[in-house]
């Protein structure tokens, strides 16, 4: 049993600590919202790479338990407490966390968001993707594809999550624009693989006509993909994320497309406009990552291991 | 029913009450099919009714296993978890050696080494099975997470895939997969005595430990074969759905436990069987399906899922207190 919690608490600093201390410069808190999501993976390494780029570190704080509020909330104390020169933050509710935020301010660390915008609180700057926008534009590439006609199934994330809603009223707006893609049934299946797969078997029963299928993440997406295999039908299936394993399958031709919000450069983003704060060069309110929809056109330039990406320069941040 | 009423001597009731829940629970089934044929064309084909019984065979899988556990009146809440980490760590094994044998025995056998390890918190260190798999739960997932760190693996070989996606005879493998185990299970726990005592063990433990059974052993048994379980039903996953990745298990536990108490199985040991699981988990993936085919609106999905869940058990409930009242 010893051993046991041995191996617990050895697993818990090993999730907190992924930054090791390289250089002399800024030290910059980055909060993320869980160890699971190969998303937030990226973005760490992204607020990694910007970190190296500008002679900076950056400590990694990751609730164990996947998005967590008393976890991060008490995680925020412990960083107060560590004094880095600032926090870049992405709340694992976007209400809960609001008191986070102000105790930060409250014990002068400059706070910048990332991500998730949170509700309230005071901070610096925002850099994050626009959920919408990216619902909007995955949805009419989709469309296009279509012909600007035919038939389509929506698969909703999980129900009251801002990301979920902004990308399924981007979905509906699109939709409006074209007039003759008809929308079949729009049905939850909880940002979940499984689940996806198994919606999406019971919804080829009763339409025997799918054109186009709009999931609202890459993990429903793929699921989505085998349902259509095991079924041996063909539609056109987009998601968002824009993940290793979706762009995999564009370059296969078995998916059509993927919206990115880039996690990388929101990492990247996200620490050079802290470090920009820091340093006391000009910030803008707000800073959104432009969505890219990755097909079978641009899978190219998505192919490269994160690893090998860069961050762009520290003068360009502003104007980007 | 207290657990003073349920021992031994009244194993013939015990099983005659099986027998009217079982029925009660297929009527249940006959009433959903009969109402979704009439609102939904697609229902009745042999196509949605073989792609139901897929999607319940992953359920049954999970479920099974757990049904052994809660027989002997414990529970085990790591099922999810276990389920995540066997199929990740299968996975991996797959992906580095190109060998679907190896990768299916290192899963179920991860599977497995987790059950001893609650087993052994349960009758070593005597810590409640609530507690004692709560606790497994979050260290399973920790490892899976770290095992993992936010990466998916995906892409297996065909023959592998074909135990969730194959078919034969023109149906799916899972379902004969299925069959196979609610066979075999259904004769380890009605006719040999290792189920005979599982029963007797959930029934009443003391009894059980006085009249001479190896009330500990059996245990730890329980919950390895429910890791074990976990561990198969972590292939079907991979199979099916070609892809792994650390969070696959956190929402599996609840419904599985779900199935296996619509199934007729009481959380407080003693009663219940594996067909009752079975069709508890059928149950709830009609459910889906229903709500899937009808296009019912993900506001309303929660909600209907848990009103007829309710429904489903206090039926069961009122049926149970009149066979025992009656006899």
């Amino acid at each position: 049993m010893k051993k046991l919690f041995l191996l617990m608490s050895t697993l818990c600093v090993a999730g907190l600590a992924h930054g090791p201390a390289l250089a002399d410069g800024e030290t910059i808190a980055v909060f993320t919202k869980n160890q699971t999501n190969p998303f937030f993976e990226t973005v760490r390494v992204g607020a990694a790479a910007g970190a190296k780029s500008v002679n900076a570190k950056v400590i990694q704080y990751i609730p164990i338990k996947p998005d967590s509020i008393p976890e991060q909330m008490s995680q925020v104390e412990d960083a107060i407490v560590r004094k880095p020169d600032a926090i870049l933050f992405t709340p694992v509710d976007y209400k809960a966390l609001v008191p986070g935020i102000n105790k930060m301010t409250a014990a002068k660390i400059p706070v910048i968001g990332m991500t998730d915008r949170p509700a309230g609180g005071d901070i610096i700057s925002f850099v994050g993707v626009d959920d919408y926008r990216l619902g909007l534009e995955t949805s009419q590439n989709l469309f296009k594809a279509m012909g600007g006609k035919g038939n389509v199934i929506a698969l909703e994330g999980v129900k009251g999550t801002l990301t979920s809603t902004d990308r399924m009223r981007g979905f509906t707006d699109a939709l409006k624009q074209f007039p003759d893609v008809k929308l079949l049934a729009s049905q939850p299946a909880n940002y979940q693989r499984l689940q996806a797969l198994q919606v999406m078997e019971n919804l080829m029963q009763t339409h025997p006509q799918i054109a186009g299928v709009f999931a609202a993440n890459d993990a429903m997406a793929t699921g989505v993909v085998e349902a259509l295999a095991g079924a041996n039908r063909k539609a056109l299936v987009v998601g968002i994320n824009g993940s290793k394993e979706a762009v995999d399958l564009i370059k296969e031709g078995k998916m059509h497309a993927s919206g990115s919000s880039d996690p990388f450069m929101q990492g990247c983003l996200g620490v050079l406009v802290t470090v920009r704060a820091l340093r006391k060069m000009p910030v803008p309110k707000e800073l959104m990552v432009t969505p890219v929809i990755i097909d079978s056109t641009n899978w190219r330039d998505h192919d490269i291991p994160v690893e090998k990406r860069s961050c762009p320069k520290l003068d360009e941040v502003a104007a980007k | 029913m207290s657990q003073a009423e349920a021992t031994v001597p009244r194993r013939s009731l015990a099983l005659s009450n099986d027998v009217l829940s079982v029925f009660y629970r297929l009527l249940a089934v006959g009433i959903i099919c009969v109402v979704l044929s009439f609102i939904s064309d697609a229902f009745l084909t042999t196509n949605n009714l073989l792609n139901v019984l897929r999607q319940a065979s992953l359920v049954f899988f999970m479920a099974s296993g757990l049904t052994l556990v809660i027989l002997t009146g414990k529970i085990d809440l790591s099922i999810g978890a276990t389920v995540g980490l066997s199929a990740c760590v299968a996975a991996t094994v797959i992906k580095a050696t190109d060998s679907a044998m190896l990768g299916a025995l290192v899963g179920i056998g991860v599977g497995a080494i987790v059950g001893l390890g609650n087993g052994l918190l349960v009758t070593k260190l005597r810590i409640p099975s609530f507690i004692a798999t709560y606790g497994m739960l979050w260290v399973v997932h920790g490892i899976t997470y770290y095992y993992m760190s936010g990466q998916s693996v995906y892409g297996f070989p065909a023959e592998f895939r074909a135990i969730g996606s194959g078919y034969f005879l023109g149906i799916p493998i899972p379902i004969y997969l299925m069959i196979l185990f609610l066979l075999a299970g259904n004769f380890f726990t009605k006719r040999t005595t290792y189920g005979q005592q599982i029963y007797a063990i959930g029934a009443n433990t003391v009894a059980a430990r006085l009249s001479g059974i190896p009330v500990n052993s059996r245990l730890n048994l329980v919950f390895i074969l429910s890791g074990a379980m976990a561990g198969l039903a972590s292939l079907i996953y991979l199979a099916r759905l070609n892809s792994a990745e650390g969070d696959i298990g956190e929402t599996l536990t609840l419904p599985t436990i779900a199935a296996v108490v619509i199934g007729g199985t009481s959380l407080f040991g003693g009663v219940g069987s594996l067909f009752g699981t079975f069709i508890g988990g059928l149950i709830l993936t009609l459910i889906l399906n229903g709500m899937n085919l009808l296009g019912v609106s993900a506001n309303w999905q929660p909600l209907i899922t848990g009103l007829i869940v309710l429904l489903a058990v206090w039926l069961d409930m009122k049926t149970r207190s009149k066979t025992d009242a009656s006899s």
